[in-house]
């Protein structure tokens, strides 16, 4: 015996099942709306996290003793890096490959603006030190102003001359 | 089916298509929002307390003054070996330090500054540019030299 379902029949299962389709597309687009406003707030955890990290890390290797002017430049300063302790370094870098953690450490005169990379013939009448550049995959630079001071010679005397700088640091990107 | 009843399940999935359409449109543009460089407070500390280091080209009879002690100088009225006037030195300098460090455009995420430094009398130095906005960051340092109280201040609006 073959049931037949009345035409009435057929058309509320039918509307029954846009209701529900339209119900459950509603509530998952609901779902996704606040779970995307709840992901906003941990992606700007996570970018909150990183910057103050990326900051200590440039405050930390500004004011390490591999690149702080200490007191050779009258009294402790903070956020003063020496040049030519840092250029002198530079030569030797072999050592610090992944002593820092991080994939490029580079130092950039702002003031007085110069762009010339530095080399040994051109000290220190340049601009950019570029200490530590590792050609890998790194994340966007992270940077802090600093003092970058160093002795200059003039005719009877030794100087201090500071001037300022950007130093930026990348690390590796993971991602 | 009667009439009503298809009128009812149309409008209802009409409703459901706008809504949705609202929140796809919402949803791209929370996800696909651009991150702009944001100034940071920390920046702007280490900028002056860079500046303030700074070597300017004003030679006293012992050194080349830093900007620190230019302001010093200045405020004592003093003039630079080469005879410049300390102050309008002090005023050039912090002006073409900060433009260089500080680029103001339409473009970029800093859209004015305001750089002020003071004695205990007032105002020695304002030097301003673009426009104050509601968001800004700032800082500020302050010392003491021969007794006198002094502080450079710098707001970068956003």
């Amino acid at each position: 015996m073959v049931k037949k379902f009345s035409k009435k029949g057929q058309m509320k299962i039918q509307q029954m099942a846009f209701m529900l389709i339209a119900i459950t597309l509603f509530f998952v687009l609901v779902v996704v709306f606040f779970l995307a406003i709840s992901l906003q707030g941990v992606r700007r955890t996570a970018t909150m996290l990183e910057e103050e990290n990326a900051m200590l890390l440039v405050s930390k290797l500004a004011n390490s003793p591999e690149f702080s002017c200490g007191n050779s430049f009258g009294g402790s300063r903070a956020n003063c890096i020496d040049f030519d302790k840092v250029f002198a370094l530079k030569k030797t870098l072999n050592k610090y490959q992944n002593f820092w953690g991080v994939t490029k450490i580079y130092i950039r005169k702002i003031y007085p603006e110069d762009e010339i990379e530095c080399t040994e013939e051109n000290y220190p009448n340049c601009g950019l030190i570029k200490l530590l550049d590792k050609n890998v995959n790194s994340t966007s630079f992270s940077s802090n102003f600093v003092s970058l001071c160093r002795k200059e010679k003039f005719v009877n005397s030794i100087e201090d001359k500071c001037e300022i700088a950007i130093l930026m640091i990348a690390s590796e990107d993971k991602g | 089916m009667n009439k009503k009843g298809q009128e009812e399940i149309v409008g209802f999935v009409i409703i459901i298509a706008i809504v949705s359409v609202i929140i796809l449109i919402l949803l791209s543009f929370m996800l696909n929002k651009k991150d702009i460089v944001a100034v940071e407070s920390y920046e702007v500390e280490s900028f002056v307390q860079s500046m303030l280091q700074y070597t300017t080209e004003c030679e006293s009879y012992t050194e080349f003054l830093s900007f620190q002690k230019l302001i010093t100088y200045c405020d004592v009225e003093g003039v630079c070996l080469n005879e410049e006037d300390s102050c309008k030195l002090l005023n050039s300098t912090a002006r073409a330090i900060i433009e260089s460090a500080w680029n103001v455009n339409d473009e970029s995420a800093i859209k004015g500054y305001e750089f002020k430094i003071f004695n205990e009398e007032g105002e020695m130095v304002s030097i301003e540019k673009g426009n104050k906005t509601a968001n800004y960051k700032g800082n500020y340092q302050d010392f003491v030299r021969s007794g006198e109280d002094y502080k450079v201040s710098l707001t970068i609006y956003e």
